[in-house]
């Protein structure tokens, strides 16, 4: 019987894509990678993108770090603010009706400190989503008036109503106002590479009735 | 009831705790500034039953805090302006003051006795027509069964004899003429026992300035309850929800709860663990994670006032 080399195994996809992927060597980006694979391929987001950005540190003092966010559309809706809910029910609106928006995603692993300055640092880089959804639902509410050429254009006016709402929602921020979504990756002693993912908004916003 | 305590409402301090002893400025507080605070006030027999807490209301520091600054409340020091007051009442006063409390016994006293009374009445006059009505009935049928077989009749009217003994005829008058001569006789003479609530008919409702207290050391999340509560909250203690604070969109007696509430300074280290368990947490039960705190700005911006930032989270559920 022929005595076989034990061989290492094959790296597992996302270790070759960290390793392959010529990141800078900042501690940031490797567990930017892992979430940005796991959302691809375990939640099928589409148009992912990387941004980066300027955090400051825990201590005022010290100079600011840089920071990844990841970008990207998710295949359903991730978060529907309670009201809004309520909206769309009483205009007979499916979650599938309305168009999908991109969400913004913060990369974390467990054991990095934050701070409320850091969070509040993150969500002033946002773009305001008044200004945003404004532009972007002129575009959907044409969207929608091509499409209502069909059977279905009483549905299209409901849509375009919807956006109009949505879009005053925004701006008095009865909807919520910024949000983002913080996964979170655990890499600690026998870390199991679990992602878990919690929204974050700006402000008291009431909890879904879940 | 809309009865308006005059203001400033006084809130005693007692050994490192702030309370409220009147109860129309407990409702008041409630009613007007979303202040709930925690009834703590218990019978001294069973001190574990704590869905029948009573008077006192025991306000959080913040809480206390929050209504003197509004001009609401003032604190008093209230070992201090006891001795002081007591010292101060004339024997005059004194007695005049027991004779009042006496007074309102004997009146308590007599307004039990009279519904007593009352009630006793309304029995018999019950029991009375019924044994009327029972008798009609038997008139009735005795005169129909009249002509029926007298064997019947005679057995049928021990029966009635004891129904009709047992209850008033014989016992009535006696009890009636007895019962009450003796519950006067041993009630009558015995006042009631009025303990008021406040010290306030002796005492001046007004402090004097040398009894009042600085406004209350709060802790840090002090910023932050102002914030919800200014939002419109109604804040109680977290210990039962594993939180600082608990917001209540509403009166808690009418609305669940919307938060879980934890206080983090500006730059206080925050372990993301401790934002994903209150997430979980909150989540659980049907709320949202709230953390927030003072934002700390650049000297250079000036003195500008603190402002807040609140941050909810939820589980994403993916």
């Amino acid at each position: 019987m022929e005595s076989t080399v034990p061989t290492h195994p094959e790296p597992s996809a996302l270790t070759a894509l960290i390793s392959n992927t010529s990141a800078p060597s900042n501690p940031y980006s490797a567990t930017t990678l892992q979430i940005l694979h796991n959302l691809e391929h375990q939640h099928l987001w589409t148009s992912l993108q990387v941004h980066n950005l300027e955090v400051p540190s825990a201590d005022s003092e010290s100079p600011s770090l840089s920071h990844f966010l990841i970008s990207g559309i998710p295949p359903h809706r991730v978060y529907t603010h309670p009201d809004e809910q309520l909206y769309m029910l009483e205009k007979g609106l499916r979650d599938e009706d309305v168009d999908l928006e991109r969400m913004f995603v913060l990369p974390t692993a467990q054991g990095q400190s934050w701070s409320l300055r850091r969070m509040a640092a993150v969500f002033d880089s946002l773009a305001d989503p008044a200004e945003e959804f404004c532009s972007l639902s002129s575009s959907a509410g044409n969207d929608a008036e091509d499409r209502g050429t069909k059977a279905n254009s009483e549905k299209a006016a409901k849509l375009a109503e919807y956006y109009e709402r949505r879009t005053k929602a925004f701006r008095t921020r009865e909807w919520g106002g910024k949000r983002i979504l913080l996964a979170m990756v655990d890499k600690g002693m026998g870390g199991d590479g679990t992602v878990v993912y919690y929204i974050v908004q700006e402000g008291a916003v009431k909890p879904r009735q879940n | 009831m809309n009865l308006e305590p005059s203001l400033p409402i006084p809130i005693s301090y007692i050994a490192g705790n702030y309370f409220v002893f009147s109860i129309d400025a407990v409702t008041y507080l409630r009613r007007e500034h979303h202040i709930c605070g925690v009834l703590m006030g218990t019978l001294p027999q069973c001190p574990q039953q704590n869905v029948f807490l009573g008077l006192p209301l025991e306000l959080m520091p913040e809480e206390a805090r929050l209504l003197v600054e509004k001009g609401v409340a003032c604190i008093v020091d209230e070992i201090k302006a006891q001795k002081h007051g007591m010292k101060a009442l004339m024997a005059e006063d004194r007695k005049k003051y027991l004779h009042e409390l006496e007074s309102q016994g004997l009146q308590a006293m007599r307004l039990q006795h009279s519904r007593k009374e009352q009630q006793k009445e309304m029995a018999l006059k019950k029991i009375e027509d019924k044994k009327l009505a029972k008798a009609k009935k038997m008139a009735e049928k005795q005169a129909t069964a009249e002509t029926q077989v007298s064997a019947e009749e005679t057995q049928a009217d021990p029966m009635i004899d004891l129904f009709a003994d047992s209850q008033p005829s014989s016992s009535t008058p006696a009890q009636l003429a007895s019962r009450p001569a003796s519950i006067a006789s041993s009630s009558a003479n015995v006042t009631m026992g009025v303990t008021p609530a406040t010290a306030h008919p002796p005492l001046p409702l007004k402090p004097a300035d040398d009894q009042l207290l600085p406004l209350p050391e709060v802790p840090s999340s002090y910023p932050l309850f102002s914030h919800l509560h200014a939002e419109g909250y109604f804040l109680s203690p977290g210990l039962r929800f594993g939180c600082q604070y608990v917001a209540y969109p509403g009166d808690p007696l009418r609305f669940h709860s919307h938060f879980v509430v934890v206080s983090y300074e500006w730059d206080e280290e925050m372990d993301l663990m401790d934002l994903i368990s209150g997430g979980r947490l909150g989540t659980g039960v049907k709320k949202g994670f709230l953390v927030g705190g003072a934002e700390k700005k650049h000297k250079d911006i000036g003195e500008q006032k603190d402002t807040v930032r609140t941050f909810s989270l939820e589980w994403a559920g993916m």
